[in-house]
């Protein structure tokens, strides 16, 4: 698990991966890499608890809509909570909310899905 | 890759925008300059896709710059390099005054960083250059690469803008720094200060201030200064009157009211004015000198305020030396106090020392004298010395004189009290001595020495109970002087001269009896003495034969003089019941025989004021008109319409011997009343409707 990875785990079905600083395009590739592993063992449902990264640049969301486009053929989906209002911001501003949903907390994320 | 999801340009650049926009809203609402620069970073890298990042900032004392922020970056490898503004990169971004790209591998410091590109921008505080924001290595899915141009412009506007924010913070740090510094110079100093806003209200106060006005900062801060100083109209009126004029007003040593407590201050008020000149309130600045007024009072318990006020001025006067010079000593003695304190009690003696010390300094330092010391009971006093004055003699011989006038009456006092009386001797010489502060530097004094001293002395020892013995040179001094009356005595022998020396005696007039003294000096014993279980012979009762007997007189057309006696009499007819009721009257007139004597009181008019005593004895035996007054008024409450009082206030005191029943009482009044009759015409004609009334009345009750 890379440094940026904080943790992972599966709860009904949905994979969460917890990260820890800068989502740029080391801290996107961490992410896709384990986006795809988990979905070629058949998991489709992807959350993001982002409460430790309160940075990211256009790098670090391009690689996010990589990963969407993917899931979008296994009729996927992938959303994020505890986002920092600059990163929810960028979000916004990048378009990333219209593929893909931003919650508030994991217990709504997981049951929001 | 589907299309819609490309991110195109325009994104970019609204999210730079944003940020950009984002920077300048919350650069203003950052106070500390360290989260500020982080901020700035992030935000910097996140818009323009660097890896990671740093600020350096401007050391305050050198041209050195050291890391204040970081953003994912090896900051360890940086450790121990030198960041100096004249070399390098800042040598260049300092002149571009604009971002500019790194060469980080041609860099001997960013090398370090093991970063490929850089991009820095300067920021500036107006020309200087405050602080570098360095960028690393902008990222694409590709891998790293150089900046861009446009990334340039973003970088350049950012810092632009971070430096005015910079600058903002530092101003609002000093500004508070400068607060800070204000505020603790204002609290440390000890001359209490307070301002006011064009208002009038109190916007600031320091510590003294607030402890000078005996009020809490808080009492204080916000209220107009006319509330505060409700009490202290002077206070008004000098910022009143700084607000008009615009010019310092001042005043010393006023006293003002603080919140109870009266404190002696210099108060000084001047306009506060802005940076165009404008006033903007006024600043109250308040010295206070109640400890300087202990100081000074202590002070004057031992010296004169002649003195008090030249050492507070001239601190020459501290240094140990002394010059010669021409004064006057006044020496005064007790006479017999050795033989006369050995029969009184230790506490006594120093009582009676206390009383009569406190009396003779204050006369000699009404005439400018300073007490030089005291030696047992003896006072020596010096007049001219350190600084003189054509007056110095004749403020001695005055002081003599007034010492003893008033010694008369200090012993009617103790005489009253049944004290002995004190007399004292005096002497004075005036001649050439040496003065000056005489000691160690430790504890020093001033005095004089000399013969001129020495023979002052002994003219106090020649000179008799109530005598003041002046030497020649005195005499010839004040002689002019026709206040004075002088008596020449025969040349006296004192040691250590071969000659006799020529000597006078200054004559005074002993005040003649003072009547309304007398009355207050005894009235004064009586409140003091009366047994207070004593429920009708009081002082209440005496006043009231006072009263009578003044009134009966006046009605019986009795002249002055012998109405100033029949008062006299009336005031000490009781007063033996402070040692023998059962025979106060002849106690009474043993008293007033020894008081009245030792206050020159007439002694062919003695026997008259003990005779009118006497006769107050029930029955009651009065030999002439006088007498008969004073026993009228004894008893002028029998025909009164306040009889029912008295008479409850005489039963309560009778019941002190024994006891006296109510049935008892009523025989015992019908009985007294029955058998009395007054003897002047006033009271017959005045009193006798109202007392028949009375006798009916207790006649009716014993009837029940």
């Amino acid at each position: 698990m890379s440094g940026f990875i904080k943790s992972t785990k599966e709860e009904n079905q949905i994979v969460i991966i917890e990260t820890d600083g800068y989502l740029n395009n080391e801290g996107g590739e961490a992410i896709s890499t384990i986006c795809y592993e988990k979905m070629s063992e058949g998991k489709n449902k992807f959350l993001i608890n982002m409460a430790s990264t309160k940075v990211v640049n256009s790098i670090g969301v391009s690689i996010l809509i990589e990963i969407i486009e993917k899931l979008q053929e296994v009729d996927g989906k992938i959303g994020y909570y505890n986002l920092a209002p600059i990163v929810s911001k960028t979000f916004n501003i990048m378009g990333l909310t219209k593929y893909s949903t931003v919650f508030a907390t994991e217990e709504e994320a997981v049951s929001g899905l | 890759m589907n299309k819609q999801f490309n991110i195109n340009e325009l994104q970019l650049k609204y999210l730079e925008l944003e940020t950009l926009l984002d920077i300048t809203n919350e650069l203003s609402s950052f106070e500390h300059v360290s989260v500020l620069l982080q901020e700035i970073l992030i935000k910097s890298c996140a818009v323009l896709n660097a890896s990671s990042g740093m600020i350096l900032m401007q050391d305050s004392n050198s041209d050195l710059f050291q890391i204040e922020a970081e953003f994912n970056i090896d900051v360890d490898a940086l450790k121990g390099v030198i960041f100096n503004k004249k070399r390098g990169f800042f040598n260049e971004v300092n002149q571009h005054r604009k971002a500019i790209h790194l060469q980080i591998e041609t860099d001997p410091f960013l090398s370090k960083t093991k970063c490929t590109y850089g991009l820095i921008a300067p920021l500036l505080d107006k020309k200087d250059l405050v602080g570098v924001i360095v960028l690393f290595d902008k990222e694409s899915r590709l891998g790293i690469s150089a900046f861009e141009e446009s990334d340039t412009n973003m970088l350049s506007a950012i810092a632009t803008q971070a430096g005015v924010a910079y600058n903002n913070i530092k101003l609002i740090e000093n500004i508070k720094e400068a607060k800070t510094f204000n505020d603790n110079v204002m609290q440390s100093i000890v001359t209490g200060v307070f301002t006011t806003n064009l208002m009038g209200e109190i916007n600031h106060v320091n510590r003294a201030a607030a402890s000078i006005i005996n009020l809490d900062r808080e009492e204080v801060i916000g209220n107009h200064y006319e509330y505060v100083f409700e009490s202290n109209e002077i206070i008004n009126e000098l910022i009143s009157k700084c607000e008009t004029a615009l010019a310092t007003i001042s005043e010393s040593q006023i006293q003002i009211d603080c919140n109870g407590k009266t404190t002696s201050v210099n108060i000084s008020v001047s306009p506060l004015l802005n940076d165009q000149n404008e006033p903007i309130g006024s600043v109250v600045a308040m010295e206070d000198l109640s400890n300087l007024d202990k100081l000074k009072s202590t002070f004057k318990k031992y010296v004169s305020k002649q003195i008090v006020d030249q050492l507070l001025e001239n601190d020459d006067m501290l240094n140990l030396g002394g010059q010669e010079q021409e004064a006057t000593i006044l020496f005064s003695d007790i006479r017999g106090f050795t033989s006369m304190s050995e029969t009184m009690p230790p506490n006594e003696v120093v009582e009676t020392l206390n009383e009569y010390f406190n009396l003779m300094i204050e006369i000699i330092f009404k005439y400018n004298g300073t007490l030089d010391k005291i030696i047992g009971d003896a006072l020596m006093v010096i007049y001219g010395a350190p600084n003189s004055t054509d007056k110095d003699t004749e403020n001695a011989v005055l002081t003599a004189i007034e010492m003893q006038e008033k010694l008369i009456e200090f012993n009617q006092q103790r005489i009253i009290h049944s004290k002995l009386p004190i007399t004292i001797g005096i002497g004075i010489n005036r001649g050439r001595v040496i003065s000056g502060n005489i000691g160690s530097r430790q504890q020093m004094n001033f005095t004089v020495i000399g013969d001129s001293v020495n023979l002052a002395s002994r003219l106090c020892s020649a000179a008799k109970a109530d005598e003041i013995i002046v030497s020649d040179t005195v005499w010839k001094h004040v002689k002019t002087n026709k206040l004075f009356k002088g008596r020449k005595l025969n040349p006296i022998k004192v040691k250590g001269k071969a000659k006799p020396i020529e000597i006078r005696e200054i004559l005074y007039q002993r005040p003649s009896f003072n009547y309304e003294v007398a009355y207050g000096m005894i009235e004064s014993f009586l409140i003091n003495n009366l047994p207070k279980e004593y429920t009708y012979h009081s002082i209440h009762h005496i006043r009231d034969v006072v009263e009578q007997s003044e009134r009966i007189a006046k009605k019986e057309k009795i002249n002055k003089e012998d109405i100033a006696d029949l008062k006299l009499a009336a005031w000490l007819h009781d007063v033996g019941y402070i040692w023998e009721p059962a025979r106060h009257e002849a106690r009474g007139a043993e008293y007033a025989t020894v008081v009245l004597n030792a206050m020159d009181f007439p002694a062919q008019k003695i026997n008259r004021i003990t005779g009118m005593i006497m006769a107050t004895k029930i029955p009651q035996s009065p030999k002439n008109l006088l007498e008969q007054i004073i026993c009228d008024a004894d008893l002028d409450y029998l025909g009164r319409e306040d009889y029912k009082a008295n008479s409850t206030l005489l039963l309560e005191e009778l019941r002190l011997k024994k006891e006296i029943s109510e049935l008892e009482w009523l025989k015992i009044q019908d009985q007294f009343l029955t058998k009395h009759v007054y003897f002047t015409k006033t009271s017959n004609s005045t009193r006798n409707t109202q007392k028949a009334k009375v006798l009916a009345n207790i006649k009716t009750q014993l009837k029940k």
